[in-house]
């Protein structure tokens, strides 16, 4: 069972996942930690301690909103065969998740299909427009 | 093989919910089913693929199954557009 929780500044996780659930029109069982801009993190640790320590003994997928951003850098320490990081998450990167998480796959290798949706998801509109025209 | 063609008739096309639920439902099927819009041909299965299309209310798309429950999976996807994927009345 692969279990999943989103870090982000303010309350842009939150949001990711009132999206998802109406896009999915389920709970998708994703927890959040909302960065408090006015705190130093501590209490954000001790929430992503409090988390990887409940689900352990499952695999772990972490989503942080910004590479070197407070929200990915707390998670460095934690990342092992268990548990990955993916920064930038985007509403593409994250539907891509929830579509394959059930497929038993490598976890690993749906970290890197993650990553790619998510990427992907990014397009200059003119640019796609020019290519089909 | 099978082909059909349909006519989006939901007033928001292929949005993400509605993607959302057509590659939910193609997910059931054990064929290999695509969507095929204008030069574009995606799988059906994939939620990002779908929303690639752009397709709106008025564009004709095609479903597109291939395998043993593939008779089934046309008339259920075909279902899920007439019935405007259960978002309006």
């Amino acid at each position: 069972m692969i279990k999943s929780l989103i870090i982000t500044h303010g309350d842009l996780g939150k949001e990711l996942i009132k999206v998802c659930e109406k896009i999915f029109e389920k709970n998708i069982d994703i927890e959040c930690i909302c960065f408090n801009w006015e705190e130093d993190g501590t209490s954000a640790i001790n929430k992503l301690e409090n988390f990887i320590e409940k689900n352990k003994g499952n695999k772990i997928m972490i989503f942080t909103d910004m590479f070197g951003g407070s929200p990915s850098n707390i998670c460095f320490e934690f990342v092992d065969k268990n548990i990955e990081v993916i920064t930038g998450i985007n509403l593409p990167g994250l539907l891509k998740f929830l579509t394959y998480r059930e497929k038993n796959m490598d976890f690993k290798k749906l970290a890197k299909i993650v990553k790619k949706g998510a990427i992907e998801g990014v397009n200059i509109i003119g640019e796609y427009l020019g290519e089909k025209k | 093989m099978i082909e059909e063609k349909v006519e989006i008739i939901n007033k928001l096309g292929l949005h993400a919910r509605a993607a959302a639920k057509l590659s939910h439902l193609a997910n059931t099927f054990d064929s290999d089913i695509f969507i095929v819009f204008n030069e574009d041909k995606v799988n059906a299965k994939s939620l990002l693929g779908i929303l690639t299309l752009a397709a709106s209310i008025g564009n004709y798309i095609s479903i597109i199954a291939d395998g043993k429950d593939e008779t089934r999976a046309v008339k259920e996807i075909k279902k899920l557009f007439d019935k405007k994927f259960d978002e309006e009345s």
